[in-house]
């Protein structure tokens, strides 16, 4: 349908009035503080008399890229990312499938999925931290008295690479729910007709599963690729807790444990701007990536 | 359809209903609170500056104590502002993993309060970023007052030259032992010299049923501080300027020696590395004979374990013959950008009175005034962390000590992983240090 | 085989699923129960166990009488419902432009839309805190509001803006032709269209508006205007946290939470659309 250059501006008029109220907000309180932060960056920031502070250029960001404890936290991160997101839009999928179906007590079960997601991520960082203790904790009780897999009780929270473990599990127990509900919400979108066609004409479960459900929650997975992604990149709060940010040597920080030690720790405030803002541009781009990959796809 | 349209429509007149209510409440001047309400008007803004002379003066203070010590605090308030007519004292109350970030965000947007009780190794920090008065040769009674406070808490309100706080509380870690391992092993009491008690945690350990002589909670220089100033050991020189030959020094190698040889051994619990049973629950449970902490031991075990019985000793002595702890505890400081400067000193003094000081012990408040050493209104169990106080040491008074500490804790580690040999480990620790004094 | 036999296998293999899945979820969270139930409440038990020596109702009765928790809760409700709606009407705008309206830099302004959602929040709080001081929104609810409103504004935007391209092209079309203008179209056809989207984003803006702390906890220094986070973190003490009040009051906390989510759950009924857009 072609439109005319007068209805266009009208429709750019309407447009603009309906994105006002949000931008003006946006503005204010996110795009002003942002600028005001990024300009942090640049500088040896005195919080008392920022008048005080001085210009250094980029070397915030040449010493953090130049500090190995900042590497082999990006390594830390992303390898959260890597493993939790994946395993949480499985197994959210799998979740969201299953209470999309008329069964008895469907309401219970979606509350109980919900759980993990609206306790606080304090309360459940102590818990599995807790569930995990290397003495008596639950998970070595099962592992070594009841399955009998482990012959000496595992030390999860003094291994550089176990501790990831319980952290890793929180990340994907705590988003299963989340997941589950965005997908839940995205399979209303597809015909129940669809399905039940495909199912008389002998479509397996799997099939069916990859040729109508896939394809039409696409907008839905890209959502969610994108937010979980940049939801892990940013994690921060059960990695403190957990490891009281970095334990042992400095090599369990997640790039966001890091500019919070910067931050509140060092109150080194250019540094920890610096810290956030490489971590920005790189999620900036990924998502910018994530989404016109998965796109363009859907629209062919 | 119907049903969603009109759940939107009742959500957003409910809504703005709330924020025009909550506008209206805002605009509407509260009445000043009668004298007997626990939160008192806030604080005159800089805008309405134009009042009355006769207004009294209202300052803030920010602290992060506990329930029954806020409690006691408003008694202390209601004492002083008997006392002051004129000077109101608006206290706010925080978490202590949350206060940091709340004072500095106070600070950058100049809402910071006129005077806080802050954790002792903040205060170097805090007055490095100029955000506290200078309180020798600026506040009257200063000198009077450090002159009867414990030298180590004193000491950590010093940075350069100055003082920029006064100790408010005070505590120490002494040694715990329990009784009935003792008993059991046919011990008398807790050692009184580091070579014995090197000696006694072997023989109270059985680490194939979980058993040890001693626990650390972790590798943060808080928890093996006791042993280490016990056995003579330093961080850095007096004048903070080199930590060469100090935490590398033969007495620090030795304090960290025993302990390595201690974990060796499997006479201390694995549990410091990380992921183990927390030392207050193994201590009373039995499976942690001695550990090192403070003086809320009491509280802690009357809550969780009301029938254990709890038994405090000092830290064994060092080689030299002298027991020695490390300080902990709160200064009272107050920021540079006080507009009640005067009011704000005559707050900070009164905190540290006899009178408030008394008040603060009744709920186990160790005060910081050498001389109430012996005072009979004091709690009993309080003489063995007064006695521990007068050798107990300060952290090194630096506004980065944190990343010190730091360094500490992964040369700790890297010793009792077998990475490197204590000397290497504390070489190591010891250039870091050098090049945070550097900066 | 018969599709009543393979019917029967697969909801009573979809049971043993969810079930399965249900108590891996729960376990954590019993724990939670219990330790809220254990007169000793420093810390948890060496060994663990699942069920306490002795059940009380100790921590509940403290917690909920500390302070004010009622005029917390109380808070925390007209921030939670205020933050919801406002946010799932100014996301919808958004959405809708973004979802179906021509204008000129469309996809830079979304990009920059959901730069909000990837920039750390806690750097933003200092500037946050500056600007809301010269607006002197510190020390008020609706300073929480104003902000929780648009810490939220990039994700539900994002979310809504999937929702609503999937609503077919030609209803709209139609309606306009029939001379609707954009706004009755948004009110009358996208949005009644969309209640599992909007559902989902009430759930979680109410969510995040309800646990919020980092914000608050600067934004509050009132005692009067504190809401349950601020509380509960009071609960926790440097050297002695009662941990049986702090998950008592927690489970409290989550009291709305979860009949918000009863609530909203309800529009996620499988075959919605599909009626929806045959009527």
């Amino acid at each position: 349908m072609r439109i005319s250059p007068k209805r266009d501006r009208k429709e750019t008029l309407t447009a603009f009035l309906f994105l006002a109220p949000g931008f003006a907000l946006f503005l204010l309180f996110l795009l002003g503080p942002m600028a005001y932060s990024f300009r942090i960056s640049f500088y040896d920031w005195k919080i008392v008399n920022p008048a005080k502070s001085q210009w250094v250029g980029l070397a915030n960001y040449a010493e953090t890229l130049a500090n190995p404890i900042f590497r082999r936290a990006v390594i830390n991160t992303l390898a959260y990312a890597v493993v939790t997101v994946p395993a949480q839009i499985a197994l959210g999928l799998a979740v969201a499938i299953l209470l999309n179906q008329r069964i008895r007590g469907r309401a219970a079960f979606r509350v109980i999925y919900y759980l993990p997601v609206i306790t606080s991520w304090v309360i459940v960082s102590l818990l599995f931290e807790y569930m995990f203790i290397g003495q008596a904790g639950l998970v070595n009780y099962v592992l070594r008295d009841v399955l009998g897999l482990i012959s000496e009780n595992i030390f999860w929270l003094a291994d550089p690479i176990l501790t990831f473990v319980p952290i890793h599990l929180l990340g994907i127990w705590k988003g299963v729910g989340w997941t589950a509900i965005i997908c839940l919400a995205g399979l209303q979108a597809i015909p129940e007709h669809l399905q039940e066609a495909a199912e008389v004409d002998g479509a397996g479960v799997a099939a069916r599963f990859f040729y109508i459900t896939l394809p039409l929650l696409r907008p839905t997975l890209v959502f969610l690729v994108v937010v979980l992604t940049i939801g892990a990149l940013n994690a921060y709060i059960s990695n403190l807790l957990i490891t009281n940010g970095g334990d042992p040597l400095d090599l369990t920080h997640f790039v966001l444990t890091l500019m919070y030690e910067a931050t509140f720790g060092r109150l080194d405030f250019g540094a920890g701007a610096a810290i956030s803002y490489m971590l920005t541009l790189f999620v900036f781009i990924i998502s910018v990536v994530q989404i016109r990959l998965l796109r363009r796809e859907m629209d062919i | 359809m119907k049903a969603f349209n009109k759940w939107i429509v009742i959500a957003l007149v409910v809504a703005l209903a709330l924020l025009l209510g909550a506008c209206r409440q805002a605009a509407t001047p509260e009445p000043t609170s009668p004298p007997t309400a626990p939160p008192p008007t806030k604080a005159p803004e800089p805008t309405k500056a134009v009042e009355p002379p006769a207004e009294p003066v209202t300052i803030t203070y920010w602290h992060t104590m506990s329930d029954p010590e806020t409690a006691q605090l408003e008694k202390v308030v209601a004492a002083f502002e008997a006392a002051n007519p004129g000077i109101k004292v608006e206290t706010t109350r925080f978490a202590y993993d949350d206060f940091k970030s709340a004072l500095l965000t106070g600070l950058a947007g100049g809402e910071a309060p006129d005077t806080a009780r802050m954790d002792i190794v903040w205060a170097p920090e805090f007055a490095e970023q100029e955000a506290l008065l200078q309180l020798d040769g600026v506040m009257p009674e200063f000198e009077t007052l450090a002159e009867k406070v414990f030298p180590g808490p004193l000491a950590t309100n010093y940075w350069k030259g100055h003082y920029y706080g006064l100790p408010q509380n005070t505590n120490t870690q002494v040694l715990l032992w329990n009784k009935s391992n003792f008993e059991a092993a046919g011990l008398a009491g807790p050692p009184e010299t580091m070579e014995e008690f090197a000696q006694v945690a072997c023989e109270l350990s059985d680490p194939a049923n979980e058993q040890y002589g001693y626990a650390l909670g972790g590798t943060y220089f808080w928890a093996p501080a006791p042993v280490f100033y016990a056995m003579g050991g330093r961080i850095v020189d007096e004048a903070i300027t080199t930590a060469d030959g100090y935490i590398n020094g033969p007495e620090s190698v030795a304090a960290f020696s025993l302990l390595k040889d201690l974990y060796d051994k499997g006479c201390l619990s694995p549990n410091l590395l990380g992921g183990g049973i927390g030392t207050a629950d193994g201590h009373a449970t039995g499976k942690y004979a001695m550990i090192t902490d403070g003086p809320w031991m009491v509280d802690i075990y009357k809550g969780a374990y009301p029938d254990f019985e709890v038994n405090f000793a000092l830290v064994p002595k060092g080689p030299d013959g002298t027991t020695s702890s490390v300080v902990g505890g709160e200064d009272v400081v107050i920021f540079a950008t006080s507009e009640q400067q005067e009011a704000a000193m005559k707050w900070a003094s009164y905190l540290l009175s006899e009178e408030a000081q008394k008040m603060m012990a009744e709920v186990g408040v160790i005060p910081t005034r050498a001389d109430l050493i012996g005072d009979p209104s004091l709690p009993e169990y309080f003489d063995i962390f007064l006695q521990q106080l007068q050798t107990a040491q300060a952290r090194v008074p630096h506004p980065r000590w944190s990343d010190m500490d730091g360094a500490i804790n992964n040369a700790f580690q890297r010793m009792l992983r077998g990475d490197q040999t204590v000397q290497e480990a504390l070489d190591q620790a010891a250039s870091e240090i050098n090049q945070m004094l550097a900066q | 085989m018969g599709m009543k036999r393979s019917r029967f296998l697969s909801k009573t293999i979809t049971y043993i699923l969810l079930l399965a899945g249900a108590i891996i979820v729960f376990i954590p969270f019993w724990y939670m129960i219990v330790t809220s139930l254990k007169p000793q409440s420093y810390i948890f038990e060496i060994p663990p166990r699942l069920w306490p020596r002795e059940v009380t109702l100790q921590n509940y009765v403290v917690a909920l009488s500390k302070d004010r928790f009622g005029l917390y809760f109380l808070n925390s409700l007209v921030v939670a419902i205020t933050t919801t709606a406002v946010t799932v009407f100014i996301s919808s705008l958004l959405a809708y432009a973004f979802a179906r309206l021509r204008f000129p830099f469309k996809e830079a302004l979304f990009y920059l839309l959901l730069l909000g959602m990837m920039i750390p929040p806690v750097m933003l709080i200092i500037p946050q805190f500056i600007v809301a001081k010269q607006l002197g929104l510190l020390d008020s609810l609706q300073g929480l509001v104003l902000v929780y409103i648009t810490m939220n504004l990039a994700m539900q935007t994002f979310l809504l803006r999937g929702f609503f391209e999937d609503i077919p092209q030609e209803l709209e079309d139609a309606a306009l032709i029939d001379g609707a203008g954009r706004w009755t179209i948004f009110w009358r056809v996208i949005i009644p269209l969309s209640r599992p989207g909007l559902a989902v984003v009430t759930i979680f803006t109410f969510l995040y508006s309800w646990d919020e702390f980092p914000w608050a906890h600067v934004a509050i220094k009132e005692t009067t205007r504190r809401t349950l986070p601020i509380a509960i973190a009071l609960f926790q003490s440097q050297h002695l946290t009662e941990w049986g009040q702090v998950f008592a009051a927690s489970i409290v906390a989550l009291i709305p939470v979860v009949l918000v989510f009863v609530i909203f759950q309800r529009y996620f009924i499988q075959g919605i659309s599909t009626s929806g857009l045959k009527g």
